[in-house]
């Protein structure tokens, strides 16, 4: 198990390298830092003193490592856009990307996976069917169209909510806001994250469908209904038990998805999350806003995926025989 | 100790007892599918025949008429069956012509995509080595990131690198540069797959000890075999790469504004969601979903028929 | 003579396909008695799991029973509901399956899975059943049955674990035992100690087994008597001695002439021509006639039945026809 997760956890580094080295090139190589820093009318001389300052005299490999240094403590540049710290401005819009998305996954598990159950135990049901042509036209709308229509229906036309924003929220200690204490926040939550949850929703429903006929098929649950096994325990204690270990690891990496649609779903309800600063460092050329993003979204990634595996190794016992022999033969 | 029996051999069954003709004739669902992406490619194709009004002429937009609802007659007798957008202009030919765009982008993304896939497949499965090993390596950390972020960033990135003016010129092929580099994965992957089986066979082994060049052995043997399945990877990879352009429009980041896509239209819209000019939006999104629709429908179908099935007996 | 434990009788199943309805069992009649191990052979594809799948009920879409009666302890049990024939499944009739790899939910402990059966027919408190698993494990050979209890499956070798699906099946003390090829997938030398182990289980308990397989040496083992199966029918039934040493139907004897024995003197070894039929092309009239070697001319025209053919009973006209028609109607009916 301990060498799994050395493993596992040199390879996040990796990743999270990469995506460094790739901010670092950005920042260094877009545009000019010092023009971006001290303006057009500034003299030679304190061009020159701010080089210096900004450390471009040094060798490429030590203003790497500078910057990796500085993205550690947190020093993350200064928006263009905004003139504050980079680090602020993320710290400021994750509550509320973190809310909506969380709030999404939970839609999508609580409703997905139980309609997935039950569409693989009726097959034949006339609702079974139906759920499964809105699911497929579900996977062929884009998550902006669903966001639209859902304004234009709740908010336009019934008035019943939000269309935009977060509503009320409140803080909580330092640095957390959330708008679930409050009952606008808690209006202002359920659009956007019935979108976001949608599509997640249709996917996992699918799923869940396809494993469970798939385990319905296999030979012990054939033999623990040859022993007389009552349907609600072959269902649920072996089927269901079998059927969530792949589904788990798929759930765990829709975060990500998650997170990714959680962009557009903040843009179409002006939601003031990362997601749509994200789109507007890239309007408006926020080059340090970009690339601190960059880093961010392949740590947080890189994160996620360590967790499922964890977890995966966790629930099913033969991922972890195979850790131990792995670890007894290295 | 057993009971076994010797084989004869069956005659091979004609093409047109082929079950996969049969099971498409008889489906109406993948025909129905068929027949719709058939209508609209042609329409999106012969856009300056079909559309009543080139969206790409100026002189076609009437102030004037803007925001008008669906039906509704223009000042000089103009017939709107869609409504008008903001500058006046035919949302009915706006979708056809942005139906083009938005066809011509995911086609050339997939295609770009499939090219960029295949040729690495076939390099890294047939030589392997150290290649092999980074070229994977990349394609698995890809893997772990969605398409539609990797594609915003590197236009994204893209657009914060090149200056202002360019921007419009480049943005169609960055877009589809990005699109392609969010998805070839896929087509690398099955490839390689494909490749390595076929490269461990005999045949092969004995091309490569007579000393047939790579290229000939990957060209002769084992490209024909790869193709039905990158066929099937690119079905589905049809409507994600369209939905993703579509996505990247909506976000601003996408097409330019002098050749808009569905996507971008819909964003155009978006702004008049509260005035209850609802049109702007939604025709197009309806195109958008009809799109994806037949060509995921035909894709499943396509997938489900050519997975080997049980023979009868 | 005493009512058989198990009867079947014309049993039909058909497979329901998009082009045509297909006959996978066609017209099975035999019976088991109490205690009497009948071994079902034939090739693949004859038909032979499909008649044992039938017997407990377990035949699902596209496959559908379409005619015939099954009864056991004199009950008919092929028109039960649903739910009175899962009490039957487990508690009565049991089942073994080919595969001990997938025949185990490998996320749950051997013990949780004994237990689970046990307490869903028995009327036992946790404790007792786990007692009742323990004494069933070290009855099938496991060593240290206690700590096994919370073994997963994949710990297992593939003997132990079909070791463990025999005390799965055995659990609530069944009297009839479907076996479907139970030793098939084990090795060689894991082959011979499973059906021993299985032999001594049902003698002690006076179990009946339906043993269907196409391992000749495996039903010399163990069978008391013997049906071949062929094309979805059966061709002959007798006493396992009978069947095996003086077969009558020109099918079983291709079969016993092609296994291939250390006194063979001969060089080559004897196949019979041709193939089983695909179940859309079964031949009219007797279904093995295209490949008999002593066809006579009704056979392709006239479907034999059952009928007493030397110490056997065999479907055959050759055999058939040196009896008269009295006895054919007198062995129907028997």
């Amino acid at each position: 198990m301990g060498t799994f997760i050395v493993q596992r956890i040199s390879q996040t580094l990796f990743v999270v390298l990469g995506a460094a080295l790739a901010s670092f090139a950005l920042l260094r190589y877009v545009g000019d830092p010092v023009n971006n820093m001290v303006g057009q009318a500034a003299s030679l001389a304190e061009r020159d003193a701010m080089r210096r300052a900004l450390g471009l005299d040094d060798p490429v490999i030590l203003q790497f490592f500078h910057f990796l240094r500085d993205v550690a403590v947190g020093d993350l540049g200064i928006s263009y856009s905004f003139g504050v710290p980079v680090v602020r401005l993320l710290w400021e819009r994750l509550p509320a990307t973190v809310e909506l998305s969380v709030c999404a996954m939970l839609v999508a598990t609580l409703l997905g996976v139980p309609l997935g159950v039950w569409t693989a135990l009726h097959r034949r049901s006339v609702l079974s069917h139906v759920l499964l042509v809105v699911s497929l036209i579900g996977v062929a709308l884009p998550t902006f169209l669903i966001g639209i229509v859902f304004i234009l229906i709740f908010s336009v036309w019934l008035g019943w909510l939000p269309s935009f924003g977060r509503g009320a929220t409140v803080a909580i200690g330092q640095s957390w806001t959330t708008g679930l204490l409050t009952v606008s926040g808690l209006k202002a939550l359920v659009l956007p994250s019935l979108t976001l949850g949608l599509f997640q929703m249709t996917l996992i429903m699918r799923l869940v469908r396809a494993e469970m006929l798939e385990v319905l098929r296999t030979d012990y649950i054939k033999f623990a209904r040859a022993r007389g096994l009552p349907s609600a325990t072959i269902n649920y204690d072996h089927a269901l038990r079998n059927t969530l270990i792949p589904v788990v690891t798929v759930v765990g990496l829709q975060f990500g998805n998650i997170f990714a649609f959680s962009i557009i779903v903040e843009a179409v309800f002006q939601w003031p999350g990362l997601g749509l600063l994200v789109i507007q460092s890239i309007q408006f050329a926020d080059v340090p806003l970009l690339a601190s993003y960059l880093v961010l979204i392949a740590f947080g990634f890189a994160l996620i995926n360590l967790a499922v595996d964890l977890i995966y190794a966790a629930i099913d016992p033969r991922v972890r025989a195979d850790m131990t022999i792995s670890r007894a033969v290295s | 100790m057993s009971a076994q029996s010797v084989t004869k051999p069956e005659p091979a069954p004609r093409w047109w007892q082929d079950d996969l003709l049969h099971d498409f004739l008889r489906s109406p669902v993948a025909l129905t599918a068929a027949l719709l992406t058939v209508a609209i490619v042609a329409i999106a194709v012969g856009a300056d025949v079909v559309a009543p009004y080139d969206s790409n002429d100026p002189a076609s937009a009437n102030l004037i008429d803007a925001r008008l609802p669906p039906g509704s007659i223009g000042l000089i007798g103009n017939r709107y069956l869609l409504g008008t957008d903001p500058l006046g202009r035919d949302m009915l030919s706006a979708i056809i012509f942005g139906l083009r765009t938005s066809l011509m982008v995911g086609a050339a993304s997939v295609l770009l995509a499939a090219a960029i896939g295949i040729t690495l497949g076939l390099i890294c499965g047939y030589f392997r080595g150290l290649l092999d090993t980074i070229v994977m390596r990349i394609a698995d950390l890809q893997l772990s990131f969605p398409a539609i972020l990797i594609a915003l960033l590197i236009d994204g990135v893209t657009r914060t690198v090149v200056d202002r003016g360019t921007h419009d010129r480049l943005a169609i092929p960055v877009l589809i540069a990005a699109i392609a580099a969010s998805y070839w994965v896929q087509y690398a992957r099955t490839v390689r797959g494909l490749v390595l089986v076929e490269r461990g066979k005999e045949y092969v082994l004995a091309a490569r000890v007579t000393g047939v060049s790579p290229l000939r052995i990957i060209a002769t043997h084992i490209q024909p075999n790869v193709m039905g399945p990158v066929f099937v990877v690119a079905t589905i990879n049809m409507s994600l790469a369209i939905l993703t352009e579509a996505t990247l429009s909506f976000l601003g980041v996408g097409v330019p504004p002098t050749k808009p896509s569905l996507g971008s239209l819909v964003r155009i819209g978006n702004e008049f969601l509260f005035s209850g000019d609802w049109w702007i939006s939604i025709f197009p999104g309806a195109m958008l979903v009809v799109l994806c629709l037949a060509v995921n429908l035909l894709g499943d179908w396509l997938r489900d028929a050519l997975n080997p099935k049980l023979s009868d007996g | 003579m005493a009512e058989a434990l198990l009867s079947v009788r014309n049993l039909r199943v058909e497979i329901v396909t998009r082009r045509a309805t297909l006959l996978a069992v066609d017209d099975v009649s035999f019976d088991i008695a109490e205690g009497e191990v009948l071994g079902v052979v034939g090739e693949s594809g004859a038909g032979k799991s499909i008649t044992g799948n039938a017997i407990i009920g377990l035949i699902d879409p596209p496959l559908r029973r379409a005619g015939g009666e099954i009864a056991y302890a004199g009950k008919r049990i092929d028109n039960l509901d649903a739910e009175t024939m899962r009490t039957l499944r487990g508690r009565h009739i049991g089942a073994v399956f080919q595969d001990p790899l997938t025949s185990l939910n490998p996320l749950l402990t051997v013990g949780r899975q004994l237990v689970q059966t046990i307490i869903t027919h028995l009327d036992l408190s946790g404790s007792e059943a786990r007692k009742r698993a323990v004494q069933l494990l070290a009855e099938v050979g496991f060593p240290a049955p206690r700590e096994r209890l919370d073994c997963y499956p994949h710990e297992l070798s593939g003997g132990m674990r079909q070791r463990v699906v025999l005390a799965l099946a055995f659990c609530c003390e069944p009297n009839l035992i479907i076996a479907d090829e139970p030793t098939t997938a084990l090795d060689v030398s894991v082959q011979a100690q499973v059906i021993k182990l299985f032999r001594r289980m049902c003698r002690e308990r006076g179990t009946s087994v339906m043993l269907i397989t196409h391992d000749m040496g495996v039903i010399s083992e163990i069978s008391d008597r013997v049906a071949v199966m062929y094309a979805g029918r059966v061709v002959e039934i007798g006493t396992a001695r009978a069947v095996l040493n003086a077969p009558a139907h020109p099918y079983t004897r291709g079969l016993m002439a092609s296994i291939p024995t250390v006194q063979r003197t001969k060089s080559e070894l004897p196949q019979i021509a041709g193939n089983m039929p695909r179940l859309a092309a079964v031949p009219s009239g007797c279904a093995f006639h295209p490949r008999c070697p002593c066809r006579l001319p009704r056979c392709d025209r006239e479907r034999p039945v059952l009928a007493p053919a030397g110490e056997t009973q065999s479907v055959c006209w050759l055999t058939a026809t040196r009896d008269d028609t009295a006895s054919i109607e007198a062995a129907r009916d028997a």
